[in-house]
């Protein structure tokens, strides 16, 4: 049985104003002058509690800043939570940053299989897998060819067609719907609904609400790493617009914060 | 525990692909292959031998695969740490991507590195066989105790590597500096027992390094490593391994909020 369920989970970044911190820095610290380097907080997410079972088509929603991807990742269990319980029932594909994660002095063939193999292929099964996806990705002569050579768009191409080659049981797709040129993009598109037939659960991260409201069912409002609103799709859409579109936004005016900030940023505090 | 170590044996055909292009692409476009990675301790042990023994008269037939062995054994240990160090930051496309092991990453590094010191230790036993004939046929099985050793040593030590590196970058710089001392602190040029008079001698003795050194060069070249060496050696592994896997835990949820 698949299931995500998040329980009262928050996740702070902790990042540097200026850049990161060396070890001479870090040892020499408070030896001299105050460092003008200060430690900031981000709270990409606050006390997030979303459960989803088997069968649901779940769309997330929310501007900029808000959180949407940082969630993604983690019911991907790349983030873990600082507070809160995560728990993840079943095989997970992740669609998400599909230029990043290859060797590249390796070719475009061999690169398929170390992803293959990532994502829990094993020789036989990746052997069997290879022509369909070398196909799909159109990339003929260039699979032959270091990674190093492609442009970014050959890239998603290789990343997009290895990682819709696996059936999951639960869909993570972060912003992915428009990968490649026009032609590769009509192709991906039947892909992934092909795919998101066979999927469990999945979760969709856009800003594209067109879409959204054809694909999900239920959706998801985050602003400032706080789960704004769960419920049909097309109502929050409807919500989401409302607040959106509103002269008043930016000043906070409907989201009622303690501290209003400007559009939908994860909040940012001194440590 | 089991359950994180048959995850890592999981992703298995993963890390040991990744070992493979690592050796393949650092040969590629380059017409002796693997001669190259060999080239390099064979050329240094050359002049090195050619020097002390015009200097100081070492006798070249026990000479040339002692220093041989010395030299690719260091070439190990600067190269898992130096590797080490990269480990997490080069993994950044994978571990921002799927939730895999984190212990795989270093286990990339260590094991290219001993792949490359099992092919120059190959070329000493020749070296050993054609020089002075075959008397470390008895000794010869130990070897493998040693490498083993010498292999959770490596893999706990590029962790650690891994770990501080990617919290500060300029660990490396350190570690290079660090290396240049300990070169000479370690009896891979000289036999320690010359050192008995000097200063230095203190040193060498308290430097665990040597300990991972003997244990691999004497019984290469035929004599058996007492066992205080084992139990320094041993010691050390444990002593580091044991600071290395509670670490893990902690790299699997916080190493990407560095990267």
């Amino acid at each position: 049985m698949c299931r995500i369920e998040l329980d009262h989970v928050s996740l702070t970044f902790r990042v540097r104003e200026q850049y990161q911190i060396t070890l001479k820095e870090y040892l020499l610290r408070g030896m001299f002058r105050q460092s003008r380097n200060p430690l900031l907080k981000v709270r990409a997410l606050r006390d997030v509690s979303l459960r989803f079972e088997e069968g649901q088509r779940v769309g997330i929603i929310g501007g900029n800043g808000a959180g949407k991807s940082t969630l993604l990742r983690l019911i991907a269990g790349v983030y873990w939570p600082n507070r809160g319980r995560r728990v993840v029932h079943g095989k997970i594909s992740s669609l998400f940053e599909l230029n990043l994660g290859f060797e590249m002095e390796a070719s475009g063939r061999q690169n398929i299989i170390y992803r293959g193999y990532l994502q829990g292929e094993t020789p036989k099964s990746i052997r069997q897998k290879l022509p369909e996806i070398a196909e799909f990705s159109e990339l003929g002569r260039f699979l032959d060819i270091p990674v190093r050579y492609y442009s970014a768009g050959m890239l998603v191409r290789l990343g997009f067609s290895i990682a819709t080659a696996v059936d999951p049981d639960i869909l993570l797709i972060d912003e992915v719907l428009g990968a490649g040129d026009l032609a590769f993009r009509r192709k991906a598109e039947e892909r992934m609904k092909s795919l998101m037939s066979r999927a469990k659960i999945i979760v969709i991260v856009s800003h594209d609400l067109g879409t959204l409201a054809e694909l999900c069912e239920t959706g998801v409002w985050l602003s400032q790493g706080r789960v704004q609103m769960v419920g049909p799709m097309h109502e929050v859409i409807d919500a989401y617009r409302q607040y959106a579109e509103s002269p008043s936004t930016g000043a906070g005016g409907v989201i009622d914060s303690p501290d209003p900030l400007p559009a939908d940023f994860a909040e940012l505090t001194a440590c | 525990m089991t359950a994180y170590v048959t995850d890592v044996w999981q992703h298995r055909h993963f890390w040991l692909s990744l070992v493979q292009m690592d050796l393949r692409a650092r040969y590629r476009r380059s017409v002796l292959g693997v001669g190259w990675s060999l080239l390099h301790p064979i050329c240094t042990t050359a002049v090195l031998c050619v020097a002390f023994y015009k200097i100081f008269n070492v006798p070249v037939r026990t000479y040339l695969p002692f220093l041989m062995c010395g030299l690719s054994w260091w070439g190990f240990i600067t190269g898992t740490v130096g590797r080490g160090c990269q480990c997490f930051v080069e993994a950044e496309g994978y571990i921002r991507q799927h939730p895999a092991p984190i212990a795989i990453y270093p286990l990339r590094a260590v094991l290219g590195g001993l792949i490359h010191l099992l092919i120059a230790l190959a070329v000493v036993l020749v070296l050993t066989w054609s020089l002075q004939g075959f008397h470390n046929l008895a000794t010869l099985p130990m070897v493998a105790i040693g490498l083993s050793i010498l292999l959770v040593f490596g893999w706990s030590m590029a962790v650690l590597a891994g770990y501080i590196n990617t919290i500060f970058r300029d660990v490396q710089h350190i570690t290079d500096i660090a290396f240049q001392i300990l070169f000479y602190l370690t009896p891979i040029l000289y036999p320690s027992e010359i050192l008995v008079r000097s200063h230095l001698a203190v040193f060498v003795k308290y430097n665990p390094l040597t300990y991972f050194l003997r244990i691999l060069r004497e019984p290469l070249l035929g004599a058996l490593p007492s066992w205080r060496a084992y139990a320094i050696a041993l010691g050390c592994t444990v002593a580091v391994t044991a600071v290395a896997v509670p670490l893990l835990g902690r790299l699997q949820r916080k190493v990407i909020l560095y990267l």
